[in-house]
């Protein structure tokens, strides 16, 4: 086996950075933030961004019509989406593993209960199911974390679950269980190395995904409480005053799309990374 | 030939039976648990306990659940689907109402998000190799890092606010009136000839088919391009070469027929996160549809709206995903002859 030292990734690289600034944003918001995101100036309401012509630099990307800062808004509108995101990607990503490891394992009647429950799952459109659950649990970022694992599981249950089959049909995994290993040890030990890379990918796909649920949750009010910052919610408030104040949607949505552009890239790069298959698409 | 299409298309229709009937009782048990009572809300707020309690006694609420369920079925089966809260009539009758905006905004988004992935996914292959071939690469992870509600919002932005030449709310202008026949606006406006009417709900629909179309497109661009460059390895395309084909021949006679496949089957198993869209396209929209009903619905807990709305998007979804199933299973002569 040749082994080819080669640069990372481009989009792995970008993709990366970007996203680790977007977390440290959220990590240190209290430190970075100017004001609290909660203050009302109602003297300095819908105040624009500092490069238009009556901006200034004490609100840097202006204020909203509460008289809010946009920038403190936006970064802890960031840590909002960054704790939905990573949680529910988390979540998401053990159970549809878990049931994606037992479907493609045993086989049989096992994976023929967990598909058929996933087909139920997919003829949903996510949008209407998560909007659904969420009518059930309630508003709350818990209940936000929730809805999207409970969505979202089946998206690494249906990919996960055929790449499972494959590596189960590999030798070693026969041999494993010959000399003796027991079901759990085989899954754990010899099956889950081998779907780890295709997981990870998955995962960096989703948060960009959990990113944009969030935002749609808390655009519609289904989402987060009122007085936690939130991008969906800013878009929804700055739609009202969007032809005075234009800069207030640009801006959040701006954030929305450069976090999941940065979640995609990482996750394309990631992909091509640990794939040594380099399997061009697989539709995730 | 017709005969075995039709054999496959409906063996996969008939497979999606038992698994809607599971959604059926699952939507049905999910509404029924929700601290919400039906009954209270069909009534006046200033009905009395009394009243309340005989309407839960009329509808049935006070029996097991699985006896309200099979009344449901009864009733759903004979066309009644109960009454919305929210307007105080025939749920079925709401529902139908707007469902032809909805098919209208659909078939348009998906025409337009076909046309555009298909010409992208070409051109994309065509440069492969060059400079543009990663161009057009960012440009679809750029797209594609725009879902359909944040597209519709930008538009809104672009074209309602900064240059405003497209209207930004409702399906026609105010003060127009249409003689409604089959409720399709551009079709109604067609058959009658009123060319100014068309014109309205065509600059109306534009912006929402926009958003929904070109949030699609990106994935169809992909796939294609992958898909093609998957063909042109096969021999036959070698054989043609060597017959003296030019790359044009190649392509659209020869190539693209085989390639279009997998485009196929993703328009199929994506076909329900386009329709899903529309509920939040056309919230922004204004756009009086299925999308937008849903929306008020579930701010109201109009319960028998949501049920009807939520079934016709799972209906809808298991009947494309099987078409796409059958359509894949029709085109390609590898699967076709197991």
């Amino acid at each position: 086996m040749r082994i080819s030292f080669r640069l990372p990734d481009l989009s792995l690289l970008i993709g990366g950075s970007v996203a680790g600034l977007i977390l440290l944003c959220a990590l240190f918001a209290p430190w970075l933030a100017p004001y609290h995101p909660n203050d009302q100036e109602l003297l300095y309401i819908l105040a624009p961004p500092v490069w238009s012509a009556d901006g200034s630099a004490e609100h840097l990307l202006g204020t909203d019509s509460l008289g809010r800062d946009t920038l403190s808004r936006l970064i802890y509108g960031a840590r909002t989406a960054m704790t939905v995101a990573a949680a529910a990607s988390f979540g998401a990503m053990i159970l549809g593993a878990f049931f994606a490891h037992l479907a493609g394992y045993f086989g049989g009647w096992v994976d023929w209960i967990i598909s058929r429950t996933v087909e139920v799952w997919l003829s949903f459109p996510p949008v209407v199911l998560s909007m659904l659950l969420i009518i059930g649990l309630g508003v709350g970022t818990d209940k936000v974390i929730l809805a999207i694992v409970l969505v979202d599981w089946t998206r690494f249950c249906r990919v996960l679950r055929s790449e499972v089959q494959v590596v189960r049909g590999q030798d070693y995994v026969a041999f494993a269980r010959l000399i003796g290993f027991s079901h759990a040890r085989v899954i754990v030990k010899e099956i889950l190395p081998a779907t780890l890379p295709m997981l990870i990918t998955l995962l960096s796909l989703q948060m960009g995904i959990s990113v944009v649920v969030e935002a749609i949750l808390s655009f519609v009010g289904m989402g987060v409480p009122s007085d936690v910052p939130a991008w969906g919610q800013m878009i929804a408030d700055a739609r009202i005053d969007m032809y005075d104040a234009p800069w207030g949607l640009a801006l959040p949505i701006f954030a929305i799309f450069v976090t999941v552009l940065s979640f995609n890239l990482f996750g394309d790069g990631l992909r091509r990374t640990l794939d040594p298959r380099h399997t061009a698409n697989r539709g995730a | 030939m017709i005969k075995a299409v039709i054999r496959v298309i409906g063996r996969r229709l008939m497979a999606i039976v038992p698994v809607f009937a599971i959604v059926t009782i699952l939507v049905f048990g999910a509404l029924r648990i929700l601290p919400v009572d039906p009954a209270q809300m069909s009534l006046p707020p200033s009905a009395t306990i009394q009243q309340v309690e005989e309407k839960r006694e009329q509808m049935g609420l006070n029996k097991p659940i699985w006896e309200q369920y099979a009344i449901w079925f009864k009733r759903a089966v004979a066309g009644d689907l109960g009454e919305s809260a929210q307007y105080r009539m025939p749920t079925s009758s709401v529902v139908f109402e707007r469902l032809p905006a909805t098919i209208e905004l659909v078939i348009c988004s998906l025409i337009l998000a076909v046309f555009v992935g298909t010409v992208g996914g070409i051109l994309l292959f065509s440069a492969r190799g060059t400079p543009f071939e990663s161009v057009g690469m960012t440009l679809t992870s750029a797209v594609m890092a725009l879902p359909d509600f944040l597209l519709a919002l930008l538009f809104i932005l672009l074209f309602g606010v900064l240059l405003p030449i497209f209207p930004v709310n409702g399906r026609l202008d105010p003060g127009l009136q249409v003689p409604a026949q089959t409720g399709f606006l551009l079709l109604d406006s067609l058959l009658t000839g009123d060319i100014g009417i068309f014109a309205s709900a065509l600059r109306h629909i534009a912006l929402p088919v926009m958003a929904l179309g070109l949030a699609f497109s990106p994935t169809i661009v992909r796939v294609l391009h992958s898909s093609l460059i998957n063909t042109y390895q096969q021999s036959y395309i070698r054989q043609a070469r060597l017959r003296g084909l030019s790359d044009r021949e190649i392509l659209f006679g020869q190539a693209l027929k085989n390639a279009i496949l997998p485009v196929v089957i993703l328009v199929g198993t994506q076909f329900g996160s386009l329709f899903g869209g529309t509920l939040l396209v056309e919230m922004i929209f204004s756009f009086p549809g299925l999308g937008n009903l849903m929306v008020k619905a579930m701010q109201t807990a109009d319960l028998s709206v949501i049920m009807a709305i939520a079934l016709i998007y799972c209906a809808t979804t298991l009947i494309f995903n099987s078409l796409a199933d059958a359509a894949a299973y029709l085109l390609n002569p590898k699967l076709r002859t197991g």
